[in-house]
């Protein structure tokens, strides 16, 4: 089992960002849910070498234009 | 699903035993939070570390400047892990984004002992909180140079 923990930057500084962890890796043109909040991902990039079971990841997003 | 697999998705509890794992377990108590409610209030004195199961929590500080929002935190996230270090008070409030936020909750004093009187689970956790107190600055810096 391996958990990625993101952490999420909202670019256009609309929303706070989030952490959290996911069962799958993200990849950029998926869109995350954070609380109902849709967003794009426009970016992954490794944050930290893995460590266990964990990857870290930081996701740079966008609103997803409805 | 069982509370051993939940604490096994937890960083904090990498690298621990399936019988460390149950000792954490034990001090486990679950609750369930409603959209807006109140979990951890800035400066009350932290007794508490939070595990968030399900749900998100909004992580704000109140400044001279007005209140701001830190961060969004979901599952897996802990929140009251640095009273572990510091027995400092609540450095943010930490309220429910969704209903239900459900949170694990382990009273600190017990988990202190916990980590005192088994010193490979007191090791682990010390240097998962260092590693996700990096992970938090990391995130931070990352946020500060895309949002200037």
């Amino acid at each position: 089992m391996t958990v990625y923990k993101v952490s999420i930057v909202v670019a256009d500084g609309s929303h706070p960002g989030a952490i959290l962890n996911l069962d799958h890796r993200p990849i950029e043109g998926e869109t995350i849910n954070i609380n109902g909040n849709l967003f794009l991902i426009l970016e992954v990039i490794e944050l930290m070498p893995p460590r266990g079971k964990f990857q870290y990841l930081h996701l740079t997003c966008i609103p997803q234009a409805s | 699903m069982e509370l051993i697999e939940i604490l096994r998705g937890v960083e904090l509890f990498e690298g621990l035993s399936e019988e460390e794992l149950k000792k954490v377990a034990s001090l486990c108590m679950k609750r369930t939070f409603q959209e807006n409610q109140i979990i951890a209030r800035q400066d009350s004195h932290g007794e508490e570390l939070f595990i968030i199961q399900e749900g998100f929590v909004e992580v704000a500080v109140q400044t001279q400047g007005g209140r701001k929002v830190i961060v969004n935190l979901g599952n897996g996230q802990t929140i009251g892990e640095m009273s572990l270090i510091d027995q400092g008070r609540r450095s943010a409030t930490v309220r429910a984004l969704s209903s239900p936020t459900i949170v694990q909750i382990i009273e600190q004093p017990d988990f202190a002992q916990l980590c005192e009187s088994e010193c490979r689970i007191g090791y682990i956790v010390m240097q998962n909180i260092a590693i996700d107190l990096s992970f938090r600055l990391r995130q931070r810096n990352i946020n500060d140079i895309i949002r200037g």
